[in-house]
């Protein structure tokens, strides 16, 4: 009896050696997008989609979990096997979430395995605005005057780089949140608020047709999508923020899988076929991993959770 | 403008495009039947499909999803009273009792026949008058929008029933319903109690299904007769055919579709699926017989389903002149354009003159190819009532739960449909109805964020509410809406009463 056990036993061991050793990935890989289908982190995730199953020799089933801006989904991908089966779309929302204080989850809970595309944050005003540089709008501002900046969603990342930018300035701006990107752009062309803070990929359109014009962004040097447009850092302000997206699984991802992907995207990377897609989605591609990622997501949560103090109470 | 179209029409007219658009033409169609399942989910599928394609292709492909979706939410509406989409809950009023009697058939052919109408007139619309009508569409600020949702209110008196305080109750548990969530300027938490699925609020699609299918069924199951035959021949397969001429002799409905569609689909966020109850609602005022709508009147589908598809081209004017999508739908396709290198902007209607005129005619065949594609399935729709109620009924109860998982990927949505399914049972049942519910909860948000946005605009001054030309417009034609409605109820219950009197 026991020499069966024992025999059993071995068998089980074997196989689980070999299961483990066994080539990342033999199954389907699951993505969550923690957005509806259409969004940003969705639209990156599924221009991806092919090239990555071509790499990785397996199918990705991308899985919108929507609910909460991001909370639900997340959630759940933080909640499931850090076995690489399950990652997950991340971006800024996850910090803005922590920030705000609505989730369970921190960005110490994930393992993040790449940073894939980045877009600044742009403060842009209408074509015929009162207002040709940051300098007169905040000078503006602190004679008293209401400067309405318009955002896209209350709490979202962007009101935050908002109000970021405003402490960073030392004024006070009359921020005004509206449902969405779209909605906040009108407002703008219509004249119905002075500024707007998005990311560069939404007002890429409207920048191009000269319906608005754009103030400054948030990169630490300016940007091949946006040549002409300076830094934040540049006017005298001192912020550099990124909206970012990327991917990470939960904590204890095998060091294999992450590997495995990271060479995935380097290779995905360096055929240039993902660059067309990116620069046409107006999203510049900025490539990070491992310690150097770390770094970059410990320094921006830090700075999303600063401003969000004021905001989250 | 001639050129571009020539050079359009050999962009749309290869045998390629043609069949990519019939595609997502059938592929729309199947999504828009089913309860839950979105233009928006159809789009957003075959968006990986359309990268390799050639522009024109793939936008057409995506418009056809746009478009097929935008019809077939009608048949589940007129056969088996539940509304799939928003959009579609008008076409329950009158296309539900229509089929009733037995003319589920000559219901879909006017739904079909007022769509394919509705949808060549937008692209009419679209092609020539896109740039101005945009530019309209940005003068609505704050206090425009607030007012649009005052001026919507006033459709609570049209849909509410028999009695207009049941109604205005109903409509008040929508309101209540829609303050759930972050709160839209302030962004604290309210009413959630820590379930991270409300933070952005009651979800529509789930509430929708509940309050129309899942409270249907429970009618259905407690008050099941198991004594009950099907009776063969009370359906007239042979009304199913497209109703061109009874469409058209209902003229007045098709503008008013028409017209409201264009009007409100170009605006962006102002909750597209109030154009249909908006037609709906001026249908009836300007029919002369009002009477007769919510009995299965005719010219009710007609303005109803011609201002869903209208709506479309009217979504697509912001979304093509100033890359502002309206709403889900065309916020998918925007990125479908953007990946395929079309800026949409004023510059696109000026430079790439021959993809955008190819657009349109996408647009345009995409429309021929539902036409074409309903006409065939028309009598095959009918059928689904010839299934005996109980199989017919558990088969809904298991789309309805697919459709509302896949709204989210949430499970919390299919409580949620559940808690609503039993509301609306009772609702219904006690007079109140349930899509004054549905309205509330679509123009609360947009009353609500809009008046406290306004006021932050304007630093706590609440004057321009009434003073900005545009605003005071909708206040004063809400005003006069509810004057008319008051003294018309005030007049049908003097002749009760003289009635009761003369008794």
């Amino acid at each position: 009896m026991k020499k069966l056990i024992v025999s059993i036993a071995a068998t089980f061991a074997v196989v689980a050696a070999t299961s483990a050793m066994a080539e990342y990935p033999d199954k389907n890989i699951e993505v969550i997008v923690p957005f509806s289908a259409g969004g940003g982190n969705d639209t990156f995730v599924r221009a991806l989609q092919p090239l990555l199953e071509e790499k990785l020799d397996t199918d990705i089933v991308v899985r919108n979990i929507a609910g909460g801006g991001g909370a639900v989904g997340l959630s759940r991908a933080v909640a499931s096997d850090p076995d690489g089966y399950t990652l997950a779309a991340a971006s800024n929302a996850l910090q803005t979430l922590e920030a705000m204080g609505n989730v369970a989850f921190t960005s110490e809970d994930f393992d993040f395995v790449a940073k894939v595309l980045e877009e600044p944050y742009v403060v842009a005003v209408g074509s015929d605005s009162e207002f040709e540089t940051l300098e007169s709008m905040v000078t503006a501002a602190q004679n008293g005057q209401s400067v309405q900046v318009g955002v896209s969603g209350v709490g979202s990342s962007a009101h935050i780089a908002a109000v970021a930018f405003s402490d960073a300035a030392d004024v006070e701006f009359n921020i005004i949140p509206y449902p969405g990107g779209s909605e906040t752009i009108s407002a703008a062309m219509g004249g119905h608020v002075d500024a707007v803070v998005l990311g560069g990929a939404e007002l890429r359109s409207p920048l191009q047709s000269g319906r608005l014009k754009a103030l400054g962004m948030s990169y630490e040097e300016r940007s091949d999508s946006l040549p002409d447009v300076p830094t934040f850092k540049e006017e005298g302000y001192d912020l550099s923020l990124t909206v970012w997206r990327g991917i990470a699984g939960p904590k204890g991802l095998p060091d294999n899988v992450k590997e495995t992907w990271v060479s995935a995207i380097e290779e995905i990377m360096a055929e240039g076929s993902f660059q067309e897609t990116a620069d046409n989605l107006g999203l510049d591609i900025a490539p990070l991993y491992g310690d150097e990622l770390d770094e970059f997501i410990t320094t921006s949560a830090q700075i999303m959770r600063e401003a969000a103090g004021d905001l989250a109470q | 403008m001639l050129a571009g179209y020539i050079e359009g029409l050999s962009m749309v007219f290869q045998l390629g495009t043609l069949l990519a658009i019939a595609g997502g033409t059938l592929l729309g169609i199947i999504m828009g039947v089913l309860p839950g399942l979105t233009s928006a989910m159809a789009i957003a599928l075959l968006l990986p499909v359309t990268f390799g394609m050639p522009p024109v292709m793939g936008i057409g492909m995506l418009l056809g999803a746009l478009c097929g979706a935008g019809v077939s939410g009608s048949i589940p509406a007129i056969l088996l009273n539940i509304p799939g989409t928003p959009s579609s809950v008008a076409t329950t009023f009158d296309g539900y009792p229509m089929a009733q009697r037995g003319e589920a058939g000559r219901a879909l052919g006017l739904a079909i026949v007022a769509s394919f109408s509705g949808g060549v007139a937008s692209m009419v619309i679209l092609s020539l008058l896109a740039p101005p009508i945009a530019e309209f569409a940005l003068r609505f600020g704050a206090a425009e929008y607030f007012s649009l949702s005052i001026f919507g209110l006033v459709i609570i008196a049209s849909v509410a029933g028999k009695s207009l305080l049941k109604g205005l109750i109903a409509g008040f548990i929508g309101f209540f319903a829609s303050t759930i969530g972050t709160d839209p300027i302030a962004g604290v938490d309210r009413f959630t109690f820590g379930q991270l699925s409300l933070l952005t609020g009651i979800n529509i699609l789930p509430a929708l299904i509940g309050l129309f299918a899942i409270s249907q069924i429970l009618k259905n199951a407690f008050e099941y007769d198991p004594a009950e035959k099907l009776t063969a021949g009370k359906h007239k397969i042979d009304l199913a055919r497209p109703r061109f001429v009874e469409t058209f002799r209902n003229w007045r409905a098709l503008l008013a579709g028409i017209g409201s569609g264009s009007v409100v689909g170009p605006v962006p966020g102002a909750g597209g699926s109030i154009a249909s109850l908006v037609a709906y609602d001026q249908a009836r005022r300007f029919s002369k017989n009002p009477e007769k709508f919510g009995s299965g009147h005719s010219a009710g589908i007609v303005s109803v389903e011609s201002a869903n598809n209208a709506l479309l081209g009217g979504a697509l004017i912001p979304t093509l002149a100033l890359g502002i999508p309206g709403e889900a739908a065309t916020a998918v396709l925007l990125g479908g354009l953007m990946i395929q290198g079309i800026t949409p902007g004023p510059m696109l209607f000026a430079d790439q003159s021959g993809t955008i005129y190819g657009i349109f005619l996408a647009y345009l065949v995409a429309n021929f190819a539902m036409l074409l594609i309903m006409c065939l399935g028309i009598k095959v729709f009918v059928k689904v009532l010839m299934v005996p109620r109980k199989q017919l009924l558990a088969a809904i109860v298991v789309f309805c739960f697919i459709g509302v998982y896949a709204v989210d990927g949430d499970v919390f949505n299919i409580y949620l449909m559940l808690a609503f399914g039993v509301l609306g049972y009772f609702l219904n049942r006690y007079g109140f109805g349930t899509a004054p519910v549905i309205l509330g909860l679509i123009l609360g948000p947009i009353a609500e964020s809009n008046l406290r946005r306004g006021l932050q605009t304007f630093q706590g001054d609440w004057t321009p509410f009434f003073t900005r030309p545009l605003s005071a417009t909708f206040l004063l034609i809400a005003l006069l809406l509810l004057a008319v409605t008051l003294w018309q109820n005030y007049r049908a219950y003097k002749k009760d009463l003289e009635e009761i009197k003369s008794a």
